[in-house]
């Protein structure tokens, strides 16, 4: 498992949105995101990041307090040591406040043409 | 969370992830916000769930009269898939598992003439390779050179790839998925429902084989070892005209992993 630097993730709200703050989970420690942008209202689009400089074992965006929270789609770009930055787009998701989604992905296997 | 809380989780042995109705749960620590440390506060418990990932997956491109080959080792670096803009072995797949079942077959002569090849796994346009020796990634690199050339070379001459010989050997599908469910019923099934797992087959397209693995295979950390030298093994000495064989299971979803 790559160290990961930093992260950054925009997040486009289906047509139920939820209120901010939010938060994210780095190994089962809810943090706020930092350096946010936009809002999570419906059809809006948020983006944050945070510097983790540390091993990452999970990685979640966590569902609202109260109610639904209708995610279109979740982009994250990953800045690990040792490895090209990369990106990966997640599908639609629904969090409540029973839920959180995996927004973690090992970095892309090696390809290059022979 | 509070301190007696605390306390009271470590000695009762419990943690702040649990599997509750075998779903990964953990305890939600709250931002320290609150007024006190030490003030009670029911802690939260949420499901982690799966969104799916929106991705291509690595294709060779580029125009249609240059042959072009993209090398790809797993992540364990105990194979490597080539993707080439060519069909190989269209609508079936062979496993070579050495040299002599190459015979006959231009495609795995030419790859089995490369130093260190041990088996070939052909499907549609992706060739997969194993090797002996060393298997890093400046192993595979090196490798991958030479595959990819004579892959090249290969396609190029414009010959039967795979032997007429292989083609005639493999069943109608409906034969195929037969036996293969015959094998999952009477042999596999029963040696993972030990560990509260099961083999479901979810599809046969010529002679290649997808399966699904449920209950305490999914998410199993044996999973890989149950699959290849279990489950493979099984099918291909029931089945030996049996192609490629796919696990297409979501083993992070896995509700109750017997290993974890």
């Amino acid at each position: 498992m790559p160290k990961l630097n930093r992260f950054t993730i925009e997040i486009e709200t289906g047509e139920t949105g939820t209120d901010l703050p939010v938060h994210f989970t780095i190994n089962n420690h809810k943090m706020p995101l930092e350096d946010t942008q936009g809002g999570v209202g419906p059809a809006e689009t948020f983006s944050g990041g945070f510097e983790i400089g540390s091993f990452v074992h999970s990685l979640t965006l966590v569902g609202p307090e109260s109610g639904q929270w209708d995610v279109r789609k979740i982009k994250m770009d990953y800045d690990c040591e040792h490895t090209p930055p990369y990106s990966v787009v997640f599908d639609t998701v629904t969090l409540d406040d029973t839920t959180e989604v995996n927004i973690w992905q090992d970095p892309p296997l090696p390809t290059w043409d022979v | 969370m509070s301190v007696l809380k605390k306390l009271s989780q470590m000695f009762s042995g419990s943690d702040s992830k649990q599997q509750v109705a075998g779903e990964t749960v953990s305890e939600d620590p709250k931002p320290s916000d609150s007024p006190s440390a030490f003030a009670e506060e029911p802690p939260v418990h949420r499901r982690v769930i799966q969104a799916s990932v929106i991705a291509e997956e690595a294709k060779a491109s580029g125009s249609s009269d240059q042959i072009l080959i993209k090398a790809e080792p797993s992540r364990d670096y105990e194979q490597c898939k080539f993707m080439v803009n060519r069909p190989l072995f269209e609508g079936h797949s062979w496993l070579f598992s050495n040299f002599e079942e190459a015979a006959g077959s231009p495609l795995a002569e030419a790859v089995f003439s490369v130093e260190s090849v041990e088996t070939l796994l052909v499907h549609e346009s992706t060739a997969v390779v194993t090797k002996t020796g060393a298997k890093g990634l400046s192993d595979w690199e090196a490798l991958a050179k030479e595959v990819g050339g004579v892959l090249r070379k290969t396609l190029k001459a414009e010959t039967d790839l795979v032997s007429k010989d292989i083609v005639a050997k493999i069943p109608a599908e409906e034969v195929v998925k037969e036996e293969i469910q015959k094998v999952i019923d009477t042999e596999v099934n029963p040696g993972v429902a030990g560990h509260g797992g099961n083999i479901t087959l979810t599809a046969i397209t010529g002679n290649t084989v997808t399966i699904l693995m449920g209950g305490g295979c999914q998410g199993c950390s044996a999973a890989d070892l149950t699959l290849k030298q279990g489950i493979h093994g099984a099918f291909r000495k029931a089945v030996p005209y049996v192609g490629a064989i796919y696990d297409e299971t979501d083993h992070a979803g896995g509700l109750n992993p017997y290993y974890r």
